[in-house]
Order: structure tokens, then sequence, then C-alpha cells
């Protein structure tokens, strides 16, 4: 019987002794199988299970590994994928009912791209329907039903990565990749205590990914730490000639290697001091350690707050139009209606109405703010705030009212396409885990890596892991 | 230029509402028209003895935000232009649900539009030439004319389908 902590070993701890032949592949795979049926649908952190994949592409791993055909840190690495990336061959359903059977005959260029790599494809995560692209009432709007949050199973995992979240605590799978258009990826890695990189707008590929808000959308990972998510950015990023929104080359390659030390310069963090309107009182005790912790570790880091504009409201009309852009077909034949959430199956009716000329006004408004940021990228480095005023909600919460406080930072950060990261920061006193959200400049990934690892260097709550029952 | 009278309203203005009230005129069933406007500008005010039955006015959904007149039309005409495409899809808790719904969604495009905005300033959506895509490689001359497939042909039986997003 393998020890519990072997699930929870960083991919750079894994990938040392897979490299040494320490640790096979192929046992490896097998035991993370083995997990994930056990405990992957009491969490309903799965859309399905990809266990002939996996054995086929771990076996692989392993021949090569022995013939000393090392590919790099991920090769016989399993992960999840979020169910709304291609694979070849294997059902992808968005988690919604209308595509429950659909099956592509290509895959996604981040699946290609991690195949390159030799990760081992352990099974494809449950997700909010269409991403939540239709808005949701209910952490239940998700074909396979609410994901369930490892360190308390009353309580969700955050959406609409809900599934990727629940596999990474769970230590299903050493790591899982998520999509955002708009919280997707930070929401899930705060409730469920995981490190989580939202990368800047174009660095990767969403070739053969659902598209919800195609100006918005984009793919990160969601694993046991920063610099574990700094390692599989940098196979997943890198321009793509079939996604037309991917950056030119230069711009959209990531290089990450052991020798990009900590300290190879030294940081400004700006304490955003108007992120949320209001806080949890547990989170707000866990906000206020964690700024005097940042002051200790990046001695020049001080106060700062966001441009003050109607971001929110941007963010809401440009996501909204795109959204029904993208399942207009799903509104005009009233499939909408085979949905599982009771907001789903309308919202989409409301955002169809919205004017091309309000779209405009939002992106002319999008430019302005994107200058604003720049001036204010100008005098920090970083910003930092916590990644969610509340720790993890009930299962059977009602997110329209209660979920839906404004978000600046997040509509800011998505509609800027800027990267952000988060990564665990305390845990409530119902221990629950809390998130700490680093956001920067465009193209800047690197710096909101070398924060998180920063911080990760001074603390251990990325080491904590759940008590599964 | 001098200030507007409280309530006065602009030619443009003055057009926006006739044009609302005549699209929804126009497009809406009869029915829907008459049995779902709300108290706004589209509707004529009714004399106390007209007045919606307490029932009826029981239908409103709960939580609606306060709009201005301007606005609330329209939101009205937004949730008319749903019944009038989609009218028959939705339950009446649905419709409730909608009409609640259609008013949430104004006070977030009335904020948009009163942001200030220049002529001069841009707008975040550029077409991207699509410069790097190399030419597709000839076919190969085929030996004999393929079978032409008709527009609408059936995929193959082989359970999967082959969209891309």
């Amino acid at each position: 019987m393998p020890s519990e902590e072997l699930f929870y070993l960083p991919i750079t701890e894994l990938a040392k002794r897979i490299e040494s032949k320490q640790v096979s592949p192929v046992d490896l795979t097998q035991l993370y199988l083995k997990r994930s049926e056990k405990y992957g649908p009491r969490l309903n952190a799965y859309a399905r299970l990809t266990p002939e994949i996996a054995l086929a592409q771990a076996q692989t791993a392993e021949k090569e590994i022995r013939r000393g055909h090392y590919r790099g840190p991920l090769h016989g690495i399993p992960y999840a994928a979020k169910d709304l990336l291609a694979v070849k061959g294997v059902p992808t359903t968005w988690g919604a009912k209308p595509y429950a059977n659909q099956v592509f005959d290509y895959d996604a260029t981040v699946i290609e791209h991690l195949n390159r790599a030799g990760a081992v494809l352990i099974g494809k995560a449950s997700m909010i329907e269409l991403a939540g692209g239709m808005n949701y009432r209910f952490a239940s709007a998700s074909l396979q039903g609410a994901a369930k949050n490892p360190w308390d199973t009353s309580c969700w995992t955050c959406g609409s990565s809900s599934g990727s979240g629940a596999i990474v605590a769970a230590g299903l799978a050493a790591f899982a990749i998520g999509t955002e258009t708009w919280g997707s990826i930070i929401c899930p890695s705060a409730f469920c205590g995981v490190s989580g990189l939202r990368p800047t707008y174009g660095r990767v590929s969403r070739y053969g990914a659902m598209a919800l808000a195609p100006s918005m959308d984009k793919i990160g990972p969601m694993a046991r730490s920063a610099e574990d998510c700094a390692r599989i950015f940098a196979v997943l990023a890198g321009h793509d000639p079939k996604d037309h929104g991917t950056l030119l080359v230069d711009k959209a390659a990531f290089t990450y290697s052991p020798s990009m030390e900590l300290k190879t310069r030294s940081l400004t963090v700006g304490w955003l001091t108007n992120a949320w309107k209001t806080m949890d009182p547990s989170v707000a005790k866990i906000a206020d350690a964690t700024e005097k912790i940042l002051r200790k570790t990046f001695p020049s880091a001080h106060r700062v707050a966001l441009p003050q504009g109607p971001w929110d409201d941007v963010g809401n009309v440009t996501m909204g139009i795109e959204g029904a852009a993208s399942f207009r077909s799903l509104i005009q034949t009233g499939q909408v209606s085979e949905l599982t959430d009771p907001l789903s199956q309308i919202n989409g009716y409301v955002n169809e109405q919205l004017s091309g000329a309000d779209y405009l006004q939002a992106q002319r408004i999008r430019e302005i703010l994107q200058k604003k940021m720049a001036d204010l990228f100008d005098s920090f480095d970083v910003l930092a705030t916590v990644s969610q005023p509340l720790p993890a909600t009930p299962l059977d919460f009602n997110l329209e009212t209660g979920l839906s406080f404004p978000d600046s930072l997040g509509a800011i950060g998505n509609l800027c396409g800027l990267p952000a990261l988060s990564v665990p920061c305390g845990y409530t006193e119902k221990h629950l885990p809390v998130g700490l959200q680093f956001v920067a400049r465009a193209g800047d990934d690197f710096g909101v890596i070398l924060a998180a690892r920063t911080y990760q260097s001074h603390t251990d709550w990325h080491r904590r892991h759940p008590k599964l029952a | 230029m001098p200030d507007k009278p409280a309530g006065a309203i602009s030619r443009r203005e003055f057009a926006r509402r006739a044009a609302i009230v005549s699209a929804v005129a126009s497009i809406a069933p009869a029915g829907a028209v008459s049995t779902e406007l709300s108290s706004s500008a589209v509707q004529t005010p009714q004399p106390a003895s007209q007045a919606p039955a307490p029932a009826a006015q029981s239908q409103l959904p709960p939580n609606m935000p306060k709009l201005s007149p301007e606005s609330q039309a329209e939101a009205d005409a937004r949730f008319q232009s749903i019944l009038a495409q989609y009218g028959n899809r939705f339950s009446e808790e649905q419709k409730t649900d909608l009409r609640r719904l259609c008013a949430a969604a104004q006070p977030p495009l009335d904020r948009l539009r009163a942001y200030p905005v220049q002529n001069a300033d841009g707008t975040a959506l550029y077409l991207k030439p699509l410069f790097e895509r190399e030419k597709k490689p000839k076919p190969p001359a085929a030996s004999k004319p393929a079978a032409s497939k008709p527009a609408g042909a059936a995929a193959p039986a082989t359970g999967t389908t082959a969209a891309k997003p």
C-alpha cells in the first residue's frame, strides 16, 4: 500500500523519482487510477476516466525512460483535463447534456503538447455546464452533479473547473488542466486549496477547447505549487496557427528551468485595498495575516487601490454577448432547456438581446482600462489580494444571490488578459482553504510565478491536504 | 446649450422610445403584449378601476431593481422581444424569472453607457490579418473523379462528430 504522501508529491519531486527510475510511470498511473476510481465518484470529480489511454501512455513513457529517452518533468506524470478539451475518440461533453455524446476526431492543442511532453491522461475532469456560459444558480449545474470539496464534502469546489479543483486537492492526479473566462481557475484553486495559474491571454492555444467568450477564454494548470504550475505552463504555452488568438512566437513561449532561481529580480508588490467590498470575517483574519507575511517577504510591498469604474459591467456585457453568440444555436433551437440549471435554461435568451452598440461601448472602455492598468503596473510588479472574499460555499447555496458580489480584480484581470496565480494562504476554523492571488502585467507570467514561489518558500499552506473519508 | 427641464426628453430619446413601442407592437403576439407588459412607459396608464387585479400584480417577480422609466421601458422591450421570438417555450415561472433577468440586465447597461468615451478612444477589437497560414498542398491528381457528395449528406456512422470549436 503506497503512502498517502505519494499522491500529494509535487511534480518536481515525482519527476526526480521517475527520471531516476525509483518510481515507475505504469505503477504511478495504476495507483492514481485506483484512487480516482475510489474517490472520483464520491466527489463527482470526473466526467470519465480514461484508463486505456492512461496505461498505454504510461507504458510508452516507461519504455522511453528505460531506454534513456527522458522527455522532461511531465514525462510519465498522470493528469486530468477539463472536459471541454477535445481528446480524439473520447466523449467531450462540455459538462452539458446537449453535448453528452459529442466526440471529436482530433486532440486539442494543449492535449497534443502534453502528449509530446509524455504526460499521462487519466481522465476528463467534470465541469459546470458550458463552463457557466449561460450563467447558473446552483453548484449542481453540471452533467456530473455538484463537485464536492475534498476539504468538506458538504461544500462546493467552485467552478467552472470544478472537477479539476477536486482532483488536485484530493490527490487523484498530479495536476489538472482548467480554463478560465472569469474566475474559473482562480476560484476553484482558492476553494480547494491548490495552486492555479491563469496565464496571459493568448499564451496558450484554445484550439480544440470549447469557446465561451473568445476574447476572454484562457487555459491553465492547477497543481500543488507555483513551481509545478510553471513547469506545466512551459509545456502548454506557445503560438499556434490554429488559434488566431495566440500571441506571436516570441511573446507566447514560456521557458522555465530550475536555473531560474528565486531572487532573480526583486518584486514590488501592491496589496490591494479595494478588491472586495466585503469579506467574510474568517477570510479577513487570514487576509490580515497574509499582508503581514507579504510585507516581510517583499520589503517594498505597500498598499494600493484599483482604478474605479464599471469594470464588472464591461465584463458581464462582454461575456454575455460573446457567450450568447458561442451558443446561439443552442438558444435558438431551444436545446438550452436540456441544461440542468434553471438559470442556465433561460439566461441565454436575455444575453441574446444585448446590442452590438453596447458590446462596442464595452470594448472601448476595455481599452481605457488596459491603459489604466498599464499605468498601475509602472509602479508595481504584482498586485495581491485574497482570491475570494469567502471560503467554499455549501453545495445547495444559491450562487446567483450569494456569490454574485462585485469582483473588480477578476473583471479587470480577465478583460485585460492579465496573468494571475492563486495559492493557498491559510485555513478557516472550519478547515476550509483560503487563496491568495497575485496578478501581473500582461505577459509577465513569470512575475506571478516568482511572487507565488517566493511566498510558498516562506509558508507551507500548499503542503497541506485533506483527509478523505 | 441650456439645461433641459426635469423629465424632458430629447428628440433622439423620443424616437428611441417610439421605436421600441412600435417594434414591440409589431413583433409581439397580441396576447403576450396585453398580458405581459408591466407598468412602464410602454403601457398606457389605466384608470384605477382598470388597474391589474392583486393576483396579476403578485406575478411581478420580487427583487426587481428600481429603474428609470426609460430603462424600465427598455427592460420591458427586451422581455417582450424574447416572448415574441420564443414565448411558447417558457412556463409561467420561467417568464417571471425572465422578466426579472431582463430588468437585472439593465443597471449594468446604464452604467456602461454612462461611462465617458471619446471618439478617439480605441476599441479593443482588432482584425488580425491571416499572414501566417500556409497554402494547403494541392491534392494529388485523382485517377478517376471522386463521387460527389450531396450537400448535407450524413456523416459516416462512426458515432463521432468532427465539429470544430
